[in-house]
């Protein structure tokens, strides 16, 4: 009965990866599925934002998140982390980047590293949708940019008639 | 001097005026819409006279992308924050709403007087002062007035009254006229006659012109009116005996300002209701419409919740006996005396 929790001993991500993984269909089976998550790790790392579809982003996304937690936990000393990095990013120089530049950033985080925008899609086009995967705390400026000020005049005007709106309806109940 | 010079310039168009008014009613209005252009067209250009010698200031100026500052020359007294905006570029000249004077929101076509650093604000710009809102709403008032003004046909005798404070919270921007009718009650097919014609004085983009003028001046202008010329005796004294009037197209009005930089900063615009006032005064209608800034897209959805709102009675009132700041605190205590009320 005195068995830890098999929660606290398992490195927890800050993001929840499907149950099923996805198939990631290609000519060479699962081999060039991990082919693929390779070449788009390589490129998110390097380039800290990129388009690219939904499917494969979200796929990514994981295995990112677990490299980087892996790196923060043990450090580039240990040498599972080490072949870990050596087998996921193709481009070698790279890892300098993931100890020295995102092991820091991310040190203090307590949420998850990556981030998903949903995007337009092309009409016509592929129906595949279309997704930004960044990281987060990368140096570009934001891609949300709604202004969120309670201030502008609609918002102001809309936020009354709300209040108005809720004050007819308790009425009713008093 | 001042009078004599504007009574010589404005005698014949008065004569004309009088002799009509004792005939018959008609065009009255319209001639005395004329004569108050020409004493305020006189007026600025006497005061433009009275500038003198020009002096040079050095004005730092700050885009509204907020990250250049250019320094400028302007003419001291007569150099506007649009003739700045005018060497920035055309998007400023087009959305700047009000500018920062050193941080006091000040009228896009007010003189500077001294050297100063202006910043030009769009209504986006909420953050840098809440007296974009207030400026909006009031221009809105101010565009109302200009709407009734020119909407009745000329032999309802017509007295624009005043309009308050601008209370955003209310939901609607108001304007007050008595009007020669006894309980009129405007068909859906009035009101949207008046919102086009509201929309036809956005649509001109007209520049909102502004004069400060002595009391006797503005006494002159509107003596045709029994509800001005009582109430230019009480804001001449709380603005140390003058008067601020602004003009869009022919339209002149009073009011303490800021206003937005031309009606073009209108967008979306409705007159939503008119509804007869209880009050002292007989056959008084309140005015009531909503409008937002042209570039904010909202859907009908949400509009037609502010369209239903903005048609119930605003129960703002005007209180002479405070002058009140542009600020959302003020704002609270006006929300708070109504309900009092």
């Amino acid at each position: 009965m005195n068995q830890a929790k098999i929660a606290n001993l398992v490195c927890q991500l800050r993001y929840n990866v499907l149950p099923k993984p996805r198939k990631l269909k290609n000519v060479k089976g699962p081999e060039g599925r991990s082919i693929k998550l390779q070449k788009t790790l390589t490129k998110l790392l390097k380039y800290e934002r990129i388009e690219l579809n939904l499917n494969r982003a979200d796929e990514t996304r994981g295995y990112v998140e677990q490299l980087i937690s892996q790196a923060i936990r043990n450090g580039c000393q240990n040498k599972t982390v080490m072949e870990l990095a050596n087998f996921w990013i193709l481009e070698k120089q790279l890892i300098y980047k993931l100890f020295n530049v995102f092991v820091p950033r991310y040190k203090s985080y307590c949420t998850s590293f990556t981030r998903i925008y949903n995007c337009p899609r092309d009409y016509p086009g592929s129906y595949r949708k279309k997704v930004v995967l960044e990281l987060k705390g990368n140096p570009y400026p934001s891609i949300y940019t709604h202004s969120s000020d309670g201030n502008l005049l609609q918002n102001v005007l809309l936020s009354e008639a709300k209040k108005q709106y809720h004050i007819k309806h308790y009425e009713k109940f008093i | 001097m001042i009078q004599g010079i504007i009574s010589v310039c404005c005698a014949a168009i008065r004569v004309h005026a009088q002799i009509q008014s004792r005939n018959l009613t008609v065009c009255v209005r319209d001639e005395w819409r004329k004569r108050r252009n020409v004493i305020f067209d006189n007026e600025r250009e006497r005061q433009k006279a009275d500038v003198g010698r020009i002096e040079k200031i050095s004005v730092k100026y700050i885009k509204p992308s907020g990250e250049e500052e250019v320094n400028m020359m302007m003419n001291k007294d007569l150099s506007t924050p649009t003739d700045c905006a005018l060497h920035d570029s055309e998007f400023a000249m087009k959305t700047g709403a009000l500018s920062l004077v050193d941080g006091i929101p000040w009228d896009m076509h007010k003189p500077l007087s001294n050297d100063c650093k202006l910043e030009v604000l769009t209504m986006q710009m909420i953050k840098k002062s809440s007296s974009l809102n207030f400026a909006f709403w009031r221009t809105c008032s101010l565009i109302l007035g200009a709407t009734i003004d020119s909407s009745f046909k000329d032999d309802i005798i017509l007295y624009l009254h005043s309009f308050t404070w601008p209370n955003v919270r209310s939901g609607s921007f108001l304007c007050d006229a008595i009007i020669d009718v006894n309980n009129w009650k405007p068909t859906e097919a009035e009101l949207r006659a008046l919102s086009a014609q509201f929309v036809k004085f956005t649509r001109q983009s007209l520049p909102v012109e502004r004069l400060v003028v002595k009391e006797e001046i503005a006494l002159d202008m509107y003596q045709e009116n029994p509800f001005k010329s009582q109430q230019i005796p009480n804001i001449a004294k709380s603005q140390e005996g003058n008067v601020t009037l602004y003009r869009i197209g022919e339209h002149i009005d009073i009011s303490r300002g800021p206003m937005v930089g031309h009606t073009g900063i209108v967008g979306k615009a409705t007159i939503t209701a008119v509804h007869k006032l209880e009050s002292e005064e007989e056959n008084r209608y309140r005015f009531q419409g909503i409008a937002l800034p042209s570039g904010v897209f909202l859907n009908h959805f949400a509009y037609g919740i502010l369209e239903e709102r903005a048609r119930q009675l605003n129960k703002t009132t005007w209180m002479p006996q405070k002058q009140f700041e542009d600020t959302d605190e003020s704002a609270n205590t006006v929300v708070a005396q109504i309900a009092q009320n």
